[in-house]
């Protein structure tokens, strides 16, 4: 696969280009300052100086609200959804790996599901490599790291003066193909300011032993530190929301007239509600369940399951958790 | 008012001291977090933990949002009987009283069963106002210097001061009982309440836009919204074992984040806070997408306090108006509707009695 | 094309029959509306299907009915929540989805060439009908052993499948035990909860599988009399219920440890299950 190059000051042409074929997302400023994901025409400027979006991407392919069946007279019809073409750029490697642990789910695991497998088929993924973490970033400690491409199909790391765009995928080199004329072969240069840049990035990352939590957990199951964890946990949905791997759904009826639709919409196991019975049953009727279930999920049964850790070290559970909680300090003594 | 670091070594002891005489099983307070800028909750039962306590100008989180479900019952009745209630000890601000005193008026937590240690509050900085102030820089520390001030280490290694009146969360800006109204102990030295009056400036504000302009601001705000229940769940008075925003028999509002099930969301939990709310600012500071939950029931508690001079949480003794009956409560306004004060008289305009809109 | 595991076949009620004296067990009979879906439908008895009315939504039943049935499916269901409820009020001819076989089934592999202990109590007799009825059908019952069912409920009234029930009775090649917590006039069955009927019956464990459904309580003491009576735990089979929405794995509710009961159950061996976290 051969790495493209492209200056800075083309790469709003390069989108411009992908906008020809389809609906493209990039880094803009909102209103209130933030860089988000703009789109599906991009007009702005794109903002470079960013560290990483508020919300995570996976809202593209597990939309918070997805319907899954039209009702009509009561007759079942499958949603037709747009088959256009949609080009993500900017997506952090930590968000593009937590879309190869989502593939891991829903198009791996037995039966495939064809809503996600729809929407990742024609999304394109061109992740945007890291140079500067913050301190609540362990991407490193989570076989990620600030150049991983892992669930992308072109990876770009921003030099001093262009973008090295290195091809992820089979997709991937089809869309530097497409762009032609607008990039240059990469120079061995090029490519060695990239890795310097990441090797830099990486360094700046705290590493937090995560590789032997998995194995802890494996017998932590009765430990006190989940009752200690789980009386802080006030039950909001923000870690599971804001994380790129959780994909926790509910699926429920609306219907209006004889007109309706069954929809898929994101729900998170810190409800108190998620595994309720109709009888009133509650298998997990604590924060300190629920709380367990949560790291046991991520960190153990999806090793078990699916060899590889459902979390990718983003951090937006550390950063946005309105208790406080961390879930590194808790990894970092559980089970030992 | 007493520095902090001097409450924060009386807070220190005090609890050490419940908790070795046995005076309480439990006790509440902040600890220092793993990121600048905010504490943790802390649930100390060991004395020797209590040195791990933090009193700075980041413990803004309501604690009091802990103490329902250490009161509550638990569901298995044989357990029930076994287990006594816990004493808990807890260090508490004016707006984390105001909700301890509302909780007890509404019968969710028993008086005896707290010991309450009480802080003059000299308001505590929100989070993402003090991010912007340095500029999203990343910061690696952050303390409190001589003049309570914020001193915050950014990531070259520079010091950078940060005026506290410029990052005070909203809610503290607008407090107007910093001092706890309910307490058995009292560390440092106590303040006078005062009304700043930028509650009700920021609402007149708010409301003096016209209501289409009104209308295209709250869906602004509430298209941001992902319905992660986070303002609900932060909130000390929604203790509700039930939320009716839960319900599948009737589905009030659907999950999800369609626009529409989100402004009935907003909407309902405001009217359900109408003269309970005692304006602590913990939904605006929970919420991971900025919206200000706090507007709806402010303007709500604004409309009890006028109609009813019933300010929540302020007096143990006060009965809160929307929750109590009385057999000579007015009921003529089931049959005279001339008798509704304005401006909620269906004509609009306002007529005998009323304040102006 | 692989079929959109989330679209139901579409079928319709043709009978609803009241199980029980409370009248809050309904057993529905449906056929699919495409000869192609009956096709495509084949189940073992243990599987289950999600059943849903549009507008109301989805639940997951225990298949009642045997593959060798032909023609039909059978649910029961028990009036708990906002589905149940909703499914109680219709009438035969209403449009219903069904998306399914899901989940492992008995483990009839194993079970060939053994005799079987079958032992449920209450509402939870409805996938073992489907077995017993499997088991007992002439193509097939020359491939198991022994058959010995212990049913029980509350009162006579409570007792399901009544017909059946009757019917199986007379055969000769299942021993039927029914028995009641509280005998009423005319009762010629058992009295005693079924743990007491099992004691009493004393099976052999030797090359015999038990499967047991039931309330919790129910199925605790069975597991310490089977224990008693020599069963080792890879023996005893249970079928466990969790709430459910998709059914097939994804939706990340319906897990006990790694195990998800939508896919790696609602089967399980005591065995499997004293390797998984006590949290069901």
């Amino acid at each position: 696969m051969t790495e493209k190059r492209i200056s800075h000051t083309d790469l709003e042409g390069l989108l411009g280009r992908l906008g020809e074929r389809g609906d493209v997302f990039a880094p803009g400023k909102d209103e209130g300052g933030d860089v988000v994901l703009m789109g599906p025409r991009h007009d702005g400027p794109v903002a470079l100086d960013y560290r990483n979006f508020r919300l995570s991407p996976k809202a593209f392919l597990l939309p918070q609200n997805q319907t899954l069946i039209r009702f009509e007279d009561g007759k079942a019809q499958e949603p037709s959804v747009p088959d256009r073409e949609t080009f993500l750029f900017g997506v952090r490697p930590c968000d593009a790996r937590a879309m190869s642990a989502l593939d891991k789910v829903f198009l791996e695991a037995d039966p495939p599901d064809p809503y996600y497998a729809q929407l990742r088929a024609k999304t394109a993924v061109i992740a945007l490599a890291c140079t500067q973490p913050v301190s609540s970033c362990f991407c490193t400690s989570v076989g990620g790291g600030p150049g991983d491409g892992a669930g992308a199909d072109v990876l770009a790391v921003e030099l001093e003066s262009e973008l090295l765009l290195r091809p992820r995928t089979a997709k991937g080199e089809e869309v530097l193909a497409f762009l032609g004329d607008l990039l240059t072969e990469a120079t061995p240069a090029a490519v060695k300011e990239a890795d310097e840049r990441i090797r830099a990035a990486e360094d700046r990352i705290a590493p937090v032993k995560i590789d032997d939590s998995v194995q802890r957990l494996g017998h932590a199951y009765d430990s006190p530190l989940w009752e200690a964890a789980g009386q802080k946990c006030l039950g909001c949905g923000i870690c599971s929301f804001l994380c790129p791997t959780c994909h926790c759904f509910d699926i429920t009826d609306e219907v209006r007239g004889g007109t309706g639709r069954r929809v898929r919409t994101w729900d998170c196991c810190a409800f108190p509600l998620f595994t309720l019975h109709a009888s009133g049953h509650n298998p997990r009727p604590t924060p300190k369940e629920r709380w367990r279930q949560r790291v046991m999920h991520k960190f153990r049964y999806a090793v078990e399951n699916f060899e590889q850790v459902f979390c990718v070290g983003c951090g937006r559970c550390v950063r946005n958790c309105p208790a406080g909680m961390d879930l590194r300090t808790l990894l970092k003594t559980i089970g030992a | 008012m007493t520095a902090s670091h001097e409450i924060e070594t009386l807070l220190r002891e005090t609890a050490e001291k419940l908790l070795r005489e046995k005076k309480v099983n439990l006790f509440l307070g902040y600890e220092k977090a793993s990121l600048p800028f905010r504490t943790a909750p802390l649930f100390l039962t060991a004395p020797e933990d209590a040195q791990r306590l933090a009193w700075n100008p980041f413990c803004s989180a309501n604690l009091a949002v802990y103490l329902p479900r250490l009161f509550k019952a638990p569901a298995d009745a044989r357990e029930a009987a076994l287990a006594a209630p816990p004493t808990v000890g807890m260090v508490l601000k004016g707006c984390d009283a105001r909700s301890v005193v509302a909780l007890i008026q509404e019968r969710q937590l028993q008086r005896e069963k707290l010991v309450l240690v009480g802080v003059a509050c000299p308001g505590m900085v929100d989070m993402l106002k003090a991010q912007r102030a340095v500029r999203g820089c990343e910061v690696l520390g952050a303390g409190e210097d001589a003049q309570g001030n914020v001193r915050a280490v950014v990531e070259d290694g520079t010091e950078v001061t940060l005026r506290r009146a410029e990052i005070l969360a909203d809610a503290c800006q607008e407090c107007r009982t910093p001092m706890p109204s309910i307490r058995d102990i009292m560390l440092g030295t106590a303040v006078e309440n005062k009304d700043t009056g930028v509650a009700r400036q920021r609402t007149a504000e708010f409301g003096s836009k016209p209501l289409d302009a009104r209308w295209a601001c709250f869906q602004a705000m509430l298209s941001k919204c992902i319905r992660c229940n986070a303002c609900r769940q932060a909130c000390p008075m929604c203790y509700c074992k039930d939320c009716l925003l839960d319900q599948t028999r009737p589905k009030w509002v659907s999950a999800g984040s369609d626009i529409s099930d989100v402004t009935i969301y907003h909407l309902v939990r405001a009217f359900h806070m109408a003269g309970r709310c005692t304006q602590c600012g913990a939904c605006a500071r929970a919420c991971p997408v900025g919206i200000d939950a706090r507007l709806l029931a402010r303007k709500l508690s604004q409309e009890v306090e006028d109609l009813y001079g019933y300010r929540p949480g302020e007096g143990i003794e006060a009965t809160p108006p929307l929750s109590t009956f009385a057999m000579d409560d007015p009921q003529e306004f089931l049959t005279e509707p001339s008798l509704i004060p304005a401006p909620y008289h269906p004509a609009g305009e306002a007529q005998q009695g009323g304040r102006a809109q | 094309m692989v079929r959109n595991p989330y679209l139901p076949y579409p079928a319709r009620i043709d009978e609803v029959i009241v199980e029980n004296e409370a009248r809050d067990i309904k057993t529905f009979r449906l056929a699919f509306e495409d000869s192609g879906s009956a096709e495509e439908f084949r189940h073992l008895p243990g599987q289950f299907a999600e059943l849903s009315l549009p507008g109301v939504g989805e639940a997951p039943f225990g298949i009642a009915s045997s593959p060798t049935e032909t023609g039909y499916l059978l649910f029961t269901v028990k009036q708990t929540g906002l589905f149940t409820s909703e499914l109680h009020s219709v009438e035969s001819g209403t449009s219903i989805g069904v998306r399914g076989p899901m989940g492992r089934p008995f483990p009839w592999d194993r079970m060939a060439g053994k005799n079987l202990l079958i032992v449920g109590g209450g509402f939870a007799f409805t996938t073992l009908r489907a077995a017993i009825k499997y088991v007992l059908d002439p193509a097939n019952r020359s491939r198991f052993g022994s058959l010995l069912a212990i049913y029980g409920a509350r009162t006579s009234g409570e007792l399901m499948y009544k017909n059946d029930l009757a019917q199986w009775q007379g055969r000769d090649d299942i021993d039927l035990h029914l028995t009641v917590d509280k005998a009423d006039e005319g009762w010629t069955g058992h009295e005693g909860v079924v743990t007491t009927v099992l004691k009493g019956l004393k099976p052999s464990p030797q090359n015999t599988l038990a499967i047991v459904c039931g309330p919790p309580v129910m199925i605790r003491f069975t597991l310490y009399s089977l224990g008693e009576l020599g069963f080792t735990d890879d023996a005893i089979i249970l079928s466990l219920e969790m709430r459910m929405k998709c059914g097939i794995g994804k939706c990340g509710r319906c897990n006990i440890g790694s195990k998800y009961v939508c896919k790696d159950g609602p089967v399980f061996t005591r065995q499997e299950l004293k390797s998984l976290p006590a949290e069901y």
